[in-house]
Formats: structure tokens, C-alpha cells, sequence
């Protein structure tokens, strides 16, 4: 169409060149006298010649960085977590505290004996997961290092909400070494430092099939797991039913139990979300009333221009000529 | 998701009728007495299944992948995963397997999972 409409302009203008009587005859009619003939043709060429350079170019350009090599099995790049309904991941949903609770009693109980969660300190967990005194008598049961004493030693004193919740292993060390070489890594920004955050890791904690399917090779010490990256992981299954009774009451089956500790992680990665989001909300409303507040404006300010009415009032007819 | 429940979010929140529950919404039983019989029956159904339930928790998700398999939307693939898994043992039992099923059972478990992600939350609290 560019391609046709250029051609046809050209041809007007040469037309123009040739003497402008010409011009609406020439652009109407292809054919027009033998001596002109050869014009058109030349362009057509060039034409031609432009877009197989184009195409060319993008041919070859695709065929050089087009297909994207995959060099790994599906079985190495794991399996794609399914997209799982979060309630707090809806624009405006918060958490759901009572999960948050439940998830953070399944870490407790379950994950703490392996995994950190360095970053988070007592005293974030009171308002959103537990109450002031919830909060200090859990830090209470911990002992950490105090100021130096008169004689220079460090004596040990019991947990306040400012310190920060206990590692499981003294080093990365002690931890590979109680894990078979394996590093259970700190779980406090592991939603966020995973692809498919909250849906990879509740595939991956209910994801354990009862058998690896015919044929795979697992090693030694490894388990089975199609969402983990290679299909081998030194985490074996850590969740069964039942494994936690919570004091509310909800049946503790895997995935409820795997539900809840995944959304506290993500509480645990995110802990400003519900803030955020009721941030953005305020940002909403403050615009859409500025936004409407200005439309008032314009209309009070227009109001004159817009109902105002002209009206041609000739002078009376009169002999004098001005 | 987001944007439609968005939506309705707002729509609910400004609408004159819609109410805030802090508490479960009182049972309407008495209000239909000729369910009555039909009700009782069921509670006792359901007497009977929390009572099976505190002696052993069933986990929804399996459950539900489990029927999703059997589904026709995955039959193909439960039939290609079948069919792999014969194949293999048979080349197991000739000495030594060539292949394993690895694909095979991605694509099973995928359509399962796709399949039953929706119910399994409605299941979850
Ligand atoms: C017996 C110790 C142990 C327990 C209990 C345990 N894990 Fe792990 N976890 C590990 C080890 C070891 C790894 C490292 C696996 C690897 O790299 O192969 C790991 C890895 C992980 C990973 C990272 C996987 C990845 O993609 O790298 C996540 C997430 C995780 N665990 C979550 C949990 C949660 C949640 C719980 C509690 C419900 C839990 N783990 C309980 C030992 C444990």
C-alpha cells in the first residue's frame, strides 16, 4: 500500500516535470507513450530491489538470532509451577492474618529446625502474626549475647523483641554438614528470590510424587521433585498430614499446612504489602477527587466562553459611505 | 484476577445493601421447615464425615489431582505417561531402561494441577 502509494506520488511528480497539463491523464493511466515507459519500470525495480533487502535482512537476522537454543531438558529446567488463586495477591487483598498465624506456627514447628529467617526480628512479628506479649515470651525463650560484663565477658541474656529470630546452624558450615552437603538456604526473602515465588514453592512442598516416575536416576541421598530445577533435591518431603495441630482448629492436611507457610513467607519477603496496598488506594482516591475537582474547575471557568452568545448586529442602513 | 476483582471490590464496598460480617451469618434453618427432614439427614452426613476427618485428614489437593487425571481433559496425557511407563519397565526387565518418563509425567501433572488448582483453593481456608 506505502509501496504503491509512493510509486503513484512519483509518477505525479514526474508528471509535474513533464509539463503539468499532463498530470491527472499520467496519474490515471499506467500506460502512457512508449518513451516513458522505461520510468516506471525502473522504479518498479528499485522498489522491488528496497523490499527484498528489507525482507532479506529480516530473514536473515531471524535466522541468525531467532530461535532461541535451548540447551537444557525439560527435566533441568523443572517443572512450571501451575498459577494458584492467592487471595493477597489481588490488588485490594491484604494478607490473611489468620494464615500468616497458622504459616508462621508450621515454620515454627517444621522449618525452623533446618532454615533461617535471619531477617525477621520479634517485634515485626507483633500486629500482623503475634501479640506484644506472644512476641516477648518467644524471645524470652531464647538466649542471645549481652553487653560485656565487668570483667569483658559476654554473658548471655534472654531474647527482647528487637533481636532477630535464631538460626538453626552457628555457619553455612555446620549447616551443610548436618545436610549432607546440602545448604538449606535462609527462607526470609525466598519467595522473592524464586521464579514463581508463592506457586513454586507450594508446588514444591506438595509436589512430592510417591515415586519417581519409571526410569528417572535419583542420587543417592537425593529426592524427587519435578518443580525443583533437576529433579533431585536434598530437601526430602518435610509436610504430612496432621503434622501440626493449629489452635484454630483448621484440618492440618499437607497443602493446608504448605498453603499457610507460603503465604507467611511471602508476609516474610513482603511485609509492607498490606501498607502498600492501602497506599495505592490513597493514591486512587486523592487523584480520582483531584480529577474531578478539576473537571468543577473547568467548567465553572469555561462557563462564560461556553454560554455566550454572538450576535451580528449590522448598523442601521444609512446613506453616508464611511 | 486483580483487575475485575478490583471491580467488584469497589462495586461491593459502595453498594448500600451489601454487609460486613465479622461473625459466620446466623443458620437460616428454622426458616424452612419443610427441608427440615432433608437437612437433618444431611447434618448427620456430615456428623459422620467430621468424624472421619478428625481420625485422619485428607489432603484436598491429592484427592482432587487424583480425579483430575482420570479426567478427560487429561486423558491423552495420562495415556502417553501410561504407555511411557509400560515401555520402560518393559526395557527394565530386558536389562536396563533407555529412556524415563520424565516428560511425560510433567505434562500429566501440569494438566492435573491446572485442573484442580481452582477447587483445591475453594477446599483451603
Ligand atoms: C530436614 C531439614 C529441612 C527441613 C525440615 C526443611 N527443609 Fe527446606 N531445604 C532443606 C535443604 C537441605 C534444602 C536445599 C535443597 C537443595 O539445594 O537441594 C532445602 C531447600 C528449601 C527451599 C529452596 C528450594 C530451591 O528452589 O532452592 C525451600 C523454598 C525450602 N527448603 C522450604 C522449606 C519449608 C517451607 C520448610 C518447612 C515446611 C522446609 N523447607 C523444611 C532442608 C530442610
Amino acid at each position: 500500500m506505502l509501496a504503491r502509494s509512493c510509486l503513484r506520488s512519483t509518477r505525479t511528480l514526474n508528471g509535474l516535470r513533464n509539463g503539468a497539463n499532463n498530470v491527472t491523464k499520467r496519474a490515471a493511466s499506467t500506460s502512457s507513450g512508449a518513451a516513458n515507459e522505461a520510468v516506471p519500470t525502473r522504479l518498479n525495480v528499485a522498489a522491488a530491489a528496497s523490499t527484498t533487502l528489507a525482507l532479506g535482512s529480516m530473514a536473515w537476522y531471524y535466522h541468525l538470532y531467532g530461535p532461541v537454543a535451548f540447551a537444557s531438558t525439560p527435566a533441568e529446567e523443572g517443572l512450571h509451577p501451575t498459577k494458584y488463586p492467592w487471595v493477597h495477591e489481588q490488588w485490594f487483598k491484604t494478607y490473611d492474618h489468620q494464615a500468616l498465624r497458622r504459616g508462621f506456627q508450621v515454620y515454627q514447628e517444621v522449618c525452623a529446625s533446618c532454615h533461617s529467617l535471619e531477617r525477621i526480628p520479634y517485634r515485626s512479628l507483633v500486629g500482623s502474626i503475634l501479640t506484644v506479649d506472644e512476641a516477648k515470651e518467644l524471645a524470652e525463650a531464647n538466649e542471645y549475647p549481652g553487653e560485656p560484663n565487668e570483667q569483658g565477658d559476654i554473658e548471655m541474656r534472654p531474647g527482647k523483641l528487637a533481636d532477630y529470630l535464631p538460626s538453626p546452624y552457628k555457619n553455612e558450615e555446620a549447616a551443610r554438614f548436618a545436610n549432607n552437603g546440602a545448604l538449606p538456604p535462609d527462607l526470609s526473602l525466598i519467595v522473592k528470590a524464586r521464579h514463581g515465588g508463592c506457586n513454586y514453592i507450594f508446588s514444591l512442598l506438595t509436589g512430592y510424587p510417591e515415586e519417581a516416575p519409571a526410569g528417572t536416576v535419583v542420587a543417592p541421598g537425593m529426592n524427587f521433585n519435578p518443580y525443583f530445577p533437576g529433579t533431585g533435591i536434598a530437601m526430602a518431603r518435610v509436610l504430612y498430614d496432621d503434622l501440626v495441630e493449629y489452635e484454630d482448629e483448621t484440618p492440618a492436611s499437607t497443602s493446608q499446612m504448605a498453603k499457610d507457610v507460603v503465604e507467611f513467607l511471602n508476609w516474610a519477603a513482603e511485609p509492607e504489602m498490606d501498607d502498600r496496598k492501602k497506599m495505592g488506594m490513597k493514591v486512587l482516591v486523592v487523584t480520582a477527587s483531584l480529577w474531578a475537582m478539576s473537571v468543577w474547575v473547568k467548567r465553572y471557568k469555561w462557563a462564560w466562553l461556553k454560554s455566550r452568545k454572538l450576535a451580528y448586529d449590522p448598523p442601521a442602513e444609512s446613506k453616508v459611505r464611511h | 484476577m486483580g483487575l475485575w476483582d478490583a471491580f467488584t471490590d469497589i462495586v461491593e464496598s459502595v453498594t448500600p445493601w451489601s454487609t460486613v460480617e465479622a461473625e459466620a451469618p446466623a443458620q437460616e434453618q428454622e426458616e424452612a421447615p419443610e427441608a427440615d427432614s432433608k437437612d437433618e439427614e444431611e447434618e448427620e452426613e456430615d456428623e459422620e464425615e467430621e468424624e472421619e476427618e478428625e481420625e485422619e485428614t485428607v489432603d484436598p489437593k491429592e484427592q482432587i489431582e487424583e480425579e483430575c487425571k482420570n479426567a478427560p481433559q487429561c486423558a491423552s496425557v495420562k495415556h502417553h505417561f501410561d504407555h511411557c511407563v509400560e515401555r520402560v519397565q518393559q526395557q527394565e526387565e530386558d536389562g536396563g531402561a533407555k529412556e524415563d518418563c520424565v516428560e511425560e509425567f510433567f505434562h500429566l501433572a501440569h494438566c492435573a494441577t491446572d485442573c484442580a488448582a481452582p477447587k483445591v483453593w475453594a477446599r483451603l481456608k
